[in-house]
């Protein structure tokens, strides 16, 4: 009896446990489903149940000039992002983890710091900066593209290197004894082998300049506001689905970058 | 030199140039900035007037107070729903765990203004929550559910929620799974696994998880605005409005490093406490 009461006792507990996951990963999803749903949603109003399903909405937003100007800003300054950043990031983490040295630890808490700073601290320290020191008064796009890839850099690092710590040397070892270039080991040996790190290091870099907002907020000036300020200024003051249909097309990009990270290099790898 | 020896010290240069010249330079700059004079733009001489006005104005400290507590709050209440979730996601043989892991994350890569949105067509006066209750005849006028104080919150909790569960994660899963069923085969129950063996391990990540949450909340400046219309202030949204509106640049910069400092001190104090905790626990472990 006593057996049986404790293993209905364990089964309740069970029961409670895994409502209260649903529960959680509902509100987890939530916002984010209700965004989608009210791209699709015919009325001006979400309500329950929906009034029918139309892309008038997205229609809308492929017209609205702001919206898609925004848009080609927030893409440009992604792939210029990703493309210093996977650079800069791939040289400091071959660096950290090779040859470091005495220098190793110091340098691994420089290129994460921007991470631990807030990043609206940051943004308004390179506001006042760029007035005052290197005189880009006007907000220029060098100067916002600097703050994307400093912002964006601790993430492309901490991936590269997690990748080169589990690299097997002796390969590169082996193509060099057997006579190859130091670049012809590096293309034909080192590439391939962190290739998967490197594509998740990009889609970071891609990720986080793509959502980035108190960098741009401050740092942006007339004719390069981003998607992100572009949808914070109109949801501001309208409740129009049409920025619903732009936050959708931005869902539906991170949710296809986070499917490539996990298929190329597992999410796990991503830890602070 | 050879230059087998220059050449590592060449790759990492343009990231040292990246780091002093785009963060180091700038946080020094708005550094000084802060000690000088109050006002627009920036005169010469150097003065504590920003500091003294920022830690001893009652409408500064209390915005300052405010802002640490909505932050300490968040932190427990992500820590609270985070456990569970980041517990199950540590077990190894849970199926279609890759799908629960981006169901965890996707919400960490997307822009933090497409969330608060989705909670803005929820929580609205004309928002789903409230249409529906509406229609069903519950309620004849719209409830308050947003541009308060309890918008905010569930914004925040929201928001850094995955974070929390990213730092626990490891910790669950680094615990020796033998020691929990070496309780349980000794008679002990769920709970009481949970709270002797779990629980205490699992401090480390639990501190980390704290320490990243907390710095995090207190530096929000999308979630207040969004959700909180203008009713609700928090030191962030007047650094950016002192800095972007007012221009005053030496009094933006000053409360901004009071912010910082203050967080910090409350980050280390935690981090010693809970630092203490896991002593405790390993000392019992081994006794």
């Amino acid at each position: 009896m006593h057996v049986k009461g404790r293993r209905s006792k364990r089964k309740a507990g069970s029961v409670i446990y895994r409502t209260i996951l649903v529960l959680i990963y509902t509100f987890i999803l939530l916002p984010e489903i209700i965004v989608v749903i009210a791209a699709f949603n015919a009325g001006e109003y979400l309500t329950f149940p929906p009034q029918g399903f139309s892309i008038r909405w997205f229609v809308a937003f492929a017209h609205s000039e702001p919206f898609i100007n925004a848009m080609l800003m927030s893409l440009r300054l992604a792939i210029f992002t990703l493309c210093i950043t996977l650079t800069l990031g791939t040289m400091a983490a071959f660096f950290v983890v090779r040859y470091g040295g005495r220098l190793r630890g110091l340098i691994r808490v420089l290129m994460t710091a921007p991470l631990l700073f807030p990043a609206v601290i940051t943004a308004a320290a390179l506001l006042i900066y760029y007035y005052q020191v290197t005189g880009w008064r006007n907000r220029t796009f060098i100067g916002l593209l600097m703050g994307h890839v400093l912002i964006t850099s601790p993430y492309v690092f901490l991936t590269i290197s997690s990748t080169l710590y589990n690299f097997d040397v002796s390969l590169e070892e082996a193509a060099r004894t057997l006579g190859a270039s130091s670049l012809r080991t590096f293309a034909k040996i080192t590439m391939p082998l962190i290739k998967s790190g490197l594509i998740a290091g990009g889609m970071f870099a891609f990720i986080v300049s793509w959502g980035q907002f108190p960098i741009s907020l401050l740092l942006a000036g007339i004719g390069l506001t981003t998607l992100p300020i572009q949808l914070f200024d109109y949801v501001r003051w309208s409740f129009d689905p049409t920025a619903a249909a732009a936050a959708a097309i931005s869902i539906l990009l991170a949710l296809i970058a986070v499917i490539v990270v996990q298929k190329l290099a597992g999410l796990e790898s991503l830890r602070w | 030199m050879r230059p087998r020896k220059v050449v590592p010290y060449l790759i990492i240069l343009p990231s040292i140039i990246l780091i002093v010249s785009f963060f180091i330079a700038p946080y020094t700059n708005m550094l000084i900035t802060s000690f000088r004079p109050p006002g627009r733009g920036v005169v010469e001489g150097l003065t504590i007037a920003n500091y003294v006005k920022g830690l001893t104005d009652r409408y500064y400290t209390g915005v300052l107070l405010f802002t640490l507590s909505l932050g300490a709050i968040t932190t427990l209440s992500t820590l609270l729903l985070g456990y569970p979730l980041a517990y199950h996601l540590a077990q190894r043989e849970t199926k279609f765990k890759a799908a629960f892991f981006i169901m965890v994350l996707s919400p960490l890569l997307t822009d933090v203004v497409i969330r608060c949105y989705g909670w803005m067509l929820l929580l609205g006066d004309r928002g789903l929550i409230n249409n529906a209750l509406t229609d069903m005849g519950l309620v004849k006028k719209s409830l308050p559910l947003m541009y308060n104080v309890g918008g905010v919150y569930v914004g925040l909790v929201h928001v850094y929620l995955p974070f929390m569960v990213l730092s626990l994660i490891g910790s669950i899963q680094s615990i020796d799974p033998s020691l929990r069923e070496a309780a349980r085969s000794l008679g002990a129950s769920n709970v009481r696994v949970f709270f002797r063996i779990t629980l205490p391990l699992s401090l480390p990540g639990i501190a980390s998880g704290c320490v990243l949450v907390f710095l995090l909340s207190v530096s929000s400046y999308v979630i207040p605005i969004l959700l909180g219309g203008n009713k609700v202030m928090i030191t962030p949204v007047l650094v950016i409005q002192t800095v972007l509106e007012a221009l005053n640049w030496p009094f933006g910069a000053a409360l901004a490093f009071i912010l910082f400092s203050c967080a910090v001190i409350i980050v280390s104090l935690l981090f010693l406490i809970l630092d203490k905790l896991t002593k405790g626990v390993s000392a019992r472990e081994r006794s």
